[in-house]
């Protein structure tokens, strides 16, 4: 098998999507190499700082003025710290150039940022897949949410999803398992805004890939909240926890780290691809592998990079480019602002356990008849916790302040931040930059990509609702916030291979094959043809395991 | 509480972010020296100051804790060149101080002198960090109206800060502090949501 280099499907890209194509594809009986540009990052083995406590690292978790310099991207958020810098990309080594400001953040190695994902899982709602029609944004989206609706159910399952179930049109309820709970606070503030707000605005729990319930030999969440540095129990979704175990199992397999695909072969005459081209990130070695199909799942700019490098004589902007849509209508979520304050009156309640997700409020705005100078909308995420320390005089040392610092707060805190809806704009792209190369002389990615009006009328909102709101929920001292925004710090990027109607608008169709060669799925960030306000990665679950269902039933009907 | 908010909370108290652990914050114009040179009597001089702040009751203080010996590593790795270079003319000028004050050296000083210089320094760093933060603000308005606010390097506060800040963030995050002063537990198993709390009992490390 591995010998001649000849499988039944490639998978480009280890992530969320990419370890969901390898599990469906080997399940259904396909031989499957899956392609990792990155190292192997073993389960639990590799977790190294899984077990880490605060005092065991040098810097306690900071970071160093080295780490500054090696991650110019990086640096501009939180990511960058000495608690899990394996899990991210060096950014000296694969740059990107910024004719606008962007944050690209990065995971190049085997489970990408299913390792580091933030795990909030939710549906997309049928008005979702509606609105670039409605409202004349972008192209309308081939498919509806009843064409979604039971492969959600699917990936639900199967990933293990807590949460509650709240009968919403806006937030569609899911296969949960049992919800974590919201804390005193939290459930105070919930049924002040459920009366307040006539039962149309809610809060409730995060759903989040966190099991709460032993699962498919994953030991249930165990309360750390250290997710991101990988977790030895199995506890959340990721890659190496979840879908790369069930493709093993098959034997079906061949997992290929330090593999970067650097082009998809394309066949002029069948119009369709043949497999790809492999540069080996070790040895520098070129290969070349074959295919019947291809699944393009490398995230969503990466996946775009590949067909735009896999330029021929028939498509010189490269393979899907003929709509001319290809790089285009990127999209993030823009978030970053939102407010907080004090609650008084739980001094007598406290926490036990660090939970792994906070509250959700979901979107309220350009619904039913709400009607805003913006379209679309946003959610809320956040939490209420009780901080550390006491109130003492100005400038107390000594034992006051020990112990003023070693208490918990008198007040509980609560915040809430939005996430808003981007728009796909058509002048929003990423192209190759040839005059740039990275590490192994491959052109780069520049970024042109800004947000507009539509997004910043509505960040007026997502601060002056967060308060108003708050403040209706008892919450006091309530201040607002805007932290500023630069596009891609939600790492929800999206669009630039959209999915379409109509071959001349789109680079793929309703069920995730490129127009221009249909052997080619991208199911990935890539494909999303616009943004709803949820977080992305359970709709590229679901989109990965249809748009594989439907590869292997057209390859047992001979069509691809 | 999380990393971020034991930041927040030294960036309160101290009236400045924490260089090396926010965002923002730390950038690098010019890569600092990789051995800032400390000596063995810096770091027992910053043994004692860190004890000062946060001294022995009946849990242990920030020098068991060996923030004297944390704080070289985080201004040798995680500070600029220039603040660096303020931290280190700082313990020169906490020694002056401590003269002018109490008449010796920080070292030859009785615990209520080194905390009379402590309280004196709260004030004269507190009136510097102003002015600090006022000078900064074209520069600092500069890189927001460039959208790279995160290129923004701040001024070095007043060397006091400097060592408040790493005696917080070094003892909170030391095994003694997280343990004693404070309560643990790495793999705490469920949620509880409304746990009960008594008054006086301790706060969660994280």
């Amino acid at each position: 098998m591995a010998d001649n280099n000849t499988y039944d499907a490639i998978v480009i890209g280890s992530g969320i999507s990419g370890g969901w194509a390898a599990k469906e594809l080997t399940e259904k009986g396909l031989k499957v190499i899956m392609l990792e540009r990155g190292r192997d990052i073993k389960h639990v083995k590799d977790y190294v700082t899984a077990n880490t406590e605060s005092w065991e690292f040098p810097h306690r978790g900071g970071r160093t003025q080295k780490m500054v310099e090696e991650y110019p991207a990086l640096k501009r958020d939180y990511p960058l710290n000495e608690t899990v810098l394996d899990m991210w990309v060096k950014d000296k080594e694969c740059p990107y150039t910024e004719t606008k400001p962007f944050s690209w953040f990065r995971g190049y190695h085997v489970g990408g940022r299913s390792l580091t994902w933030g795990r909030q899982s939710y549906r997309w709602n049928k008005w979702d897949f509606e609105a670039n029609l409605k409202d004349g944004h972008g192209v309308d989206w081939p498919i509806r949410y009843d064409d979604l609706a039971s492969w959600y159910s699917y990936v639900e399952k199967f990933a293990g999803i807590q949460g509650s179930k709240e009968g919403l049109d806006v937030l569609p309820d899911g296969e949960f398992m049992p919800a974590m709970e919201m804390n005193c606070v939290e459930k105070d503030v919930a049924a002040r805004l459920k009366a307040h707000y006539k039962n149309m605005r809610h809060m409730f729990i995060g759903r989040s890939a966190n099991i709460t319930e032993p699962h498919n030999n994953r030991t249930n969440c165990q309360y750390r909240n250290r997710c991101w540095r990988g977790c030895p129990f199995g506890g959340y979704f990721s890659t190496q926890s979840a879908t790369l175990p069930a493709a093993e199992a098959t034997g079906n397999l061949t997992l290929r780290p330090f593999s970067i695909v650097t082009k998809i072969l394309y066949d002029k005459n069948t119009k369709k691809a043949t497999g790809v081209e492999v540069l080996d990130a070790e040895t520098n070695k070129t290969y070349e592998y074959k295919s019947k199909i291809v699944f393009v799942c490398a995230s969503a700019f990466n996946s775009t990079w590949v067909l735009m490098n896999s330029a021929t004589d028939i498509w010189p902007e490269g393979l899907g480019s003929s709509s001319g849509e290809l790089g285009h209508n990127v999209m993030d979520h823009h978030f970053r602002c939102g407010a907080g304050g004090k609650v008084e009156g739980f001094s007598d309640k406290y926490v036990f356990g660090r939970r792994p997700t906070g509250i959700y409020i979901p979107r309220f705005r350009n619904i039913y008849d709400d009607k805003r100078d913006y379209v679309r909308g946003f959610g809320y995420q956040g939490g209420a916790g009780r901080g550390r320390g006491v109130e003492i005089a100005e400038m107390t040392i000594g034992p006051d302040l020990k112990d003023a610092l070693s208490v918990p707060s008198d007040n509980w805190g609560m915040g809430i931040t939005a996430f808003g809806e981007m728009l796909p704009y058509h002048e929003n792209t990423i192209s190759l930059d040839k005059t740039v190369k990275d590490k192994w002389g491959l052109p780069v990615l520049n970024m042109n990509v800004e947000i507009k009006d539509n997004e910043i009328k509505m960040r007026k909102d997502m601060m002056e609702d967060a308060k108003e709101m708050l403040e209706a929920g008892g919450v006091k001292n309530v201040n607002t916030y805007d932290g500023g925004y630069e596009v891609g710090m939600g790492i929800h990027e999206m669009g630039t291979a959209r999915m379409g109607r109509d071959p001349k608008t789109s680079v793929l169709n309703s069920n995730n094959q490129v127009w221009d060669a249909p052997n080619v799925f991208v199911t990935d960030g890539a494909c999303m043809t616009s943004a709803s306000c949820v977080n992305p990665s359970l709709t590229y679950m679901a989109l990965t395991a249809r748009a594989a269902e439907f590869a292997v039933n057209e390859l047992k009907k001979g069509n691809l | 509480m999380d990393r971020r908010e034991l930041l927040k909370m030294i960036a309160v108290l101290t009236g400045g972010a924490v260089i090396g652990g926010e965002v923002f914050l730390s950038g690098c114009n010019a890569p600092a020296k990789s051995d800032a040179g400390f000596t063995t009597e810096q770091i027992a001089l910053l043994d004692e100051v860190a004890e000062t702040i946060i001294p022995a009751t009946k849990t242990p203080g920030a020098k068991a804790a060996k923030v004297g010996a944390f704080m070289p590593i985080m201004v040798t790795d995680c500070y600029t060149q220039e603040q660096q270079d303020a931290f280190m003319k700082g313990i020169v000028s906490l020694d002056e101080a401590s003269k002018k004050l109490n008449s010796k050296s920080f070292m030859d000083s009785n615990p209520q002198q080194r905390h009379d210089l402590l309280v004196s320094l709260e004030k004269e760093a507190k009136e510097f960090n102003k002015k600090v933060e006022e000078k900064d603000k074209p520069r600092r308005e500069e890189f927001e109206k460039k959208q790279r606010p995160y290129d923004f390097v701040a001024s070095p506060r007043h060397y006091y800060t400097m060592m408040k800040q790493l005696t917080l963030l070094g003892f909170f995050t030391s095994k003694t502090g997280m343990t004693e002063t404070l309560r643990h537990n790495a793999v705490p198993g469920k949620y509880d949501g409304e746990f009960a709390y008594a008054k006086g009992d301790k706060a969660w490390a994280e």
